[in-house]
């Protein structure tokens, strides 16, 4: 098929499901067919409106707009996520290069990383005693497993003609690491980043509703209100900046592959 | 260190070029973090075992032997890449103790870098080995020699983007742009179709007349070892191969490639080359 009409067709595709799913939405909640008094979609989209016309605004934590809770949630996932890939980086590489600082170090990967990060929050309030810090704590236990593991994994699996290439012209070890394994292992980082990425965002909604201030607690606080149109507005919210923060790893991984 | 001295004075050496003196090879089990059961004696593979030969300035010299007999693992401990268990390598006179830029090496599979173009695979050889060149002078030191190879057009293309021969010629002359004494090449050719094949045999034979390297060529492929060298070393099959056999190529060069094999002298050492490998290869197969 021509591809012009192609990508046009699967635009009125989608256009069409989404206009078939936002009437039958208003038809089940207006007919009341799941609860009473269940929102229906012209309510929400009038919700989004009005959040998203004034997006800015700060009548005291509990009362933010819905832009700067979203930027008080991207701030404490970008921080905590940005010291995870300080750390998980440079570690990862150590743990694929030594056999010694593998098996001491794995244990304790394999361990933690089945752990929802939550469980974090506590330890991280007692701690710290501050939420806010606790809040970027728990995004950096969230941030550190995927990315150390893919990293670990990139440089154990590396060409090894990459490295004797390297070794046959007497390159020292700094220059192997930095001019041939971190390049080789540029699209391991970069999948494990993006994991990384798409789970400290899913953590962080979970993590505010116990932190106040941010996304996470615009949800909790909406459930309080039982507004659940301004809820359905946040989901909306949160999805469209997940993707978008997914697409942008999309879009790395891709000038980093590469095999094409 | 000496490759200055090495290539002017010639005349009063009473050494080869590169001597291998007894080199053997074995490869041990991998040592487990916490072994109880192997305790003190490891048991390993023996590769190559007393190996003993002696390589002239400029030549160009082709080892040939069965798959798996250890060739690769031979050019690996001349290259430095591994180190010998026993015996010694010895060049100019002076036993290596690891790589060096007087040998340059060049693997069957290119090995070039993906996220570097052409000629950056060519800088980061010579940045390497030569880091207090400017950047000037790297730029037109890896020009030249991608010319050398006729690629000077593909400089900024990325390895993906080209042909498997092209792939080979830029691997060629990123291990000459270091300007090594020797070139270590194995099996350089054998992914390559007949027809490119058969070009860069050419090519290469041309570079080695202009740039004064000794070759020393692994490959499977008699009539590759007769075309182009001056002497083939022959391998027994493993484990612990030997050198059976030096054969030494008294043909005129250039040698042409249709008229050579009319030769009674090609003739006769290539019969003698096939009955080798018959035998070893033979060998090979019955054993396991
Ligand atoms: N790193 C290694 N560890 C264990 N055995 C090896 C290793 N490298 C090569 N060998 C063994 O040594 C023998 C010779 O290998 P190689 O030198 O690659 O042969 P060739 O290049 O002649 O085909 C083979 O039996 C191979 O399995
Ligand atoms: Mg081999």
């Amino acid at each position: 098929m021509n591809k012009a009409i192609s990508t046009r067709l699967t635009f009125v595709v989608a256009i069409l499901s989404l206009l078939i799913f936002i009437i039958l939405w208003q038809v089940i909640a207006q007919q009341g067919l799941l609860v009473k008094n269940f929102p229906g979609s012209f309510k929400t989209i009038e919700s989004l409106i009005w959040w998203v016309s004034d997006p800015f605004f700060d009548n005291g934590p509990n009362d933010l707009g819905i832009g700067t809770n979203l930027l008080i949630s991207l701030r404490r996932v970008l921080i905590g996520y940005s010291l995870a890939v300080l750390v998980a980086v440079p570690l990862g590489v150590l743990m694929g290069m030594s056999k010694l600082a593998q098996s001491s170090l794995n244990p304790y990967v394999q361990l933690l990383k089945p752990v929802s990060p939550l469980a974090w929050l506590p330890v991280g309030l007692f701690v710290f005693r501050n939420s806010e810090i606790t809040g970027i704590f728990v995004i950096f236990i969230t941030s550190i497993w995927p990315t150390l593991i893919n990293t670990a994994f990139g440089v154990a699996s590396i060409n090894p003609d990459y490295l004797r290439v390297s070794k046959s012209l007497g390159a020292s070890k700094s220059t192997t690491i930095r001019r041939v394994i971190l390049p080789a292992i540029m699209p391991n980082i970069l999948a494990g980043m993006r994991i990384s990425m798409g789970t400290a965002w899913l953590v962080i909604v979970a993590a505010e509703m116990l932190l106040g201030t941010g996304i996470g607690y615009f949800i909790w606080n909406e459930w309080n209100n039982l507004s659940l149109e301004n809820i359905f507005v946040a989901i909306i919210i949160i999805g469209f900046t997940g993707f978008i923060l997914d697409q942008f790893f999309g879009f790395l991984q891709d000038k980093f592959d590469y095999s094409i | 260190m000496n490759k200055k001295s090495s290539k002017t004075s010639s005349s009063n050496e009473n050494y080869s070029h590169l001597e291998l003196l007894n080199l053997g090879k074995i490869f041990f089990k991998e040592k487990k973090f916490i072994d109880f059961r192997s305790k003190g004696n490891r048991s390993g593979f023996e590769a190559i075992k007393d190996i003993n030969l002696k390589i002239e300035k400029n030549t160009f010299v082709s080892i040939i032997g069965p798959s798996g007999c250890g060739k690769s693992t031979l050019l690996n401990l001349i290259a430095g890449l591994q180190a010998p268990t026993s015996g010694k390598i010895v060049i100019d006179g002076q036993a290596i103790k690891g790589p060096g830029p007087d040998r340059g090496v060049i693997f069957q599979n290119y090995a070039l870098m993906p996220w570097l173009t052409t000629i950056q695979n060519i800088e980061f050889a010579l940045n390497t080995v030569f880091p207090a060149k400017t950047k000037a002078d790297v730029k037109e030191r890896a020009r030249k020699y991608l010319r050398m190879v006729g690629l000077e057009k593909a400089s900024n293309k990325f390895p993906k983007e080209l042909s498997g021969g092209m792939k080979q010629r830029v691997a060629i002359a990123r291990a000459l742009s270091i300007n090594p004494n020797m070139l270590l090449m194995d099996e350089p050719f054998g992914a390559l179709d007949a027809l490119t094949r058969s070009y860069l045999q050419d090519e290469l034979l041309s570079i080695w007349r202009k740039n004064k390297v000794t070759v020393v060529l692994i490959t499977h492929s008699i009539e590759e070892a007769l075309l182009l060298s001056d002497k083939i070393v022959l391998m027994s099959s493993g484990p612990s191969a030997i050198i059976s056999e030096e054969i030494s190529v008294d043909l005129e060069r250039p040698r042409d490639r249709e008229k050579i094999e009319q030769d009674p002298k090609y003739l006769k050492i290539k019969m003698r080359l096939e009955k080798h490998l018959l035998r070893e290869t033979r060998a090979v197969e019955e054993v396991t």
